[in-house]
């Protein structure tokens, strides 16, 4: 089951054209790259995927739906759509039990049931004994799991990752590509990742280079998948 | 290397036999480096014969063991204390083929670089394959050396590409 489908999608911002006419489908499952040069189109895709921006020209389906028939886009994110960013946008006032319920609470889910969920999510990602802590008490590989676990809560089937391993080390890294791997291999979530390096790219089933805005071959690194 | 330091190090651990060995080498380098196990016995009798290992006995299967000796020891250390010199690569194909694109007059630099980064990111995402199907921390450490080398290349080729394109706008 494809999650995102983008069907020659154009954006242009004034004169300049930051992505050319773009087509690229993730499945349930999947884990694509994005790699390409700054100023290559790599998040403005990213954004346009997770309806955080509305193309110029051409279409973007989540799960199915048309983001152009959507009135309420924001209702639809929250929904369906997980964002892991670089700078992980964790709200330093709350734990990470409640930074992770708050887009569900913000959604109408009842606290107690937002709690449990936060709770699930964290243990997904290994860090149900941060729950209570305060992100700047934690590791910036725990930030990033607590990040993770708020882009999973409620069973959202796509997550969009802009460089999630920026500020980490190596090792770190790694786990943090670990865990996205298994989201799709275990959960069935489709995961697209923008990343500028080559070693985190490599966990990917695909890798995609965008180049001016366009795809460089699309599909050209397609690795046969295990399961 | 050495084969002969790889297989000391293993025997520093306590007495093995020449198939026992060729597992072990090969588990702990994440079998990026095969080994036949005529290799293993020729490398084996020639440590016996400069004094670094000596038979010793047999296990209750019959099989014939080696043990290291101190000599044998202090080699070991010494290749431990010792860093590895950087291999100078006067023929790297990959380098001369870069550089005779850019060179050249009606190369499609561009494409030669395209073409060998799709074929390092196919290489990388087998190492990173084989990495998570790692069990244990050496194997994978072996793999991680190889992923961190395939990309340098690529973190290269992204440069020649950026450089190779400024030096022709700027000529244009």
């Amino acid at each position: 089951m494809t999650v995102v489908r983008l069907r020659e999608v154009t954006r242009e911002h004034g004169r300049v054209r930051a992505l050319g006419g773009v087509s690229l489908e993730v499945p349930a499952g999947e884990l694509v790259a994005v790699m390409g040069p700054s100023g290559s189109g790599k998040s403005t895709l990213l954004n346009l995927a997770g309806g955080l921006d509305r193309p110029t020209s051409g279409s973007v389906e989540i799960e199915g739906r048309d983001l152009a028939g959507v009135r309420d886009l924001a209702a639809l994110r929250r929904r369906s759509v997980g964002y892991v960013f670089q700078d992980l946008n964790l709200i330093p006032s709350l734990t990470a039990a409640e930074n992770v319920m708050l887009p569900r609470e913000l959604d109408g889910v009842r606290s107690r049931q937002a709690r449990t969920e936060a709770v699930a999510a964290l243990a997904e990602v290994g860090a149900e004994e941060v729950a209570g802590r305060f992100p700047e008490e934690l590791s910036g590989g725990q930030r990033q799991r607590v990040a993770i676990a708020r882009a999973l809560a409620g069973e959202r089937r796509l997550l969009l990752a802009d460089e999630p391993t920026g500020a980490l080390d190596t090792a770190t890294g790694d786990e943090i590509l670990r865990l996205l791997r298994s989201r799709c291999d275990d959960a069935g979530a489709a995961v697209l990742l923008v990343t500028h390096e080559p070693r985190y790219a490599a966990w990917a089933d695909r890798v995609v280079y965008l180049r001016d805005g366009l795809i460089a071959e699309a599909g050209g690194v397609h690795l046969e998948s295990a399961r | 290397m050495s084969i002969r330091h790889g297989l000391l190090a293993l025997l520093s651990g306590g007495p093995r036999y020449g198939y026992q060995l060729r597992v072990e080498f090969e588990a702990s380098t994440g079998a990026t480096w095969p080994l036949n196990i005529g290799q293993v016995y020729t490398t084996l009798s020639r440590l016996e014969r400069d004094g670094l290992v000596t038979p010793a006995g047999e296990d209750d299967q019959g099989r014939a063991l080696y043990a290291i000796t101190e000599a044998g020891r202090a080699a070991l250390e010494r290749w431990f204390a010792t860093p590895v010199a950087q291999s100078d690569r006067p023929r790297d194909e990959l380098a001369i083929k870069i550089a005779m694109a850019v060179a050249g007059a009606d190369v499609d630099v561009g494409a030669v670089i395209h073409t060998q980064r799709m074929a390092t990111m196919r290489a990388l995402q087998a190492l990173t394959r084989a990495k998570r199907a790692a069990d244990g921390v050496a194997q994978r450490l072996v793999l991680d050396g190889l992923i961190f080398k395939a990309e340098a290349e690529q973190r290269w080729l992204d440069h020649c590409e950026a450089v190779s394109k400024a030096s022709k706008e700027k000529n244009a």
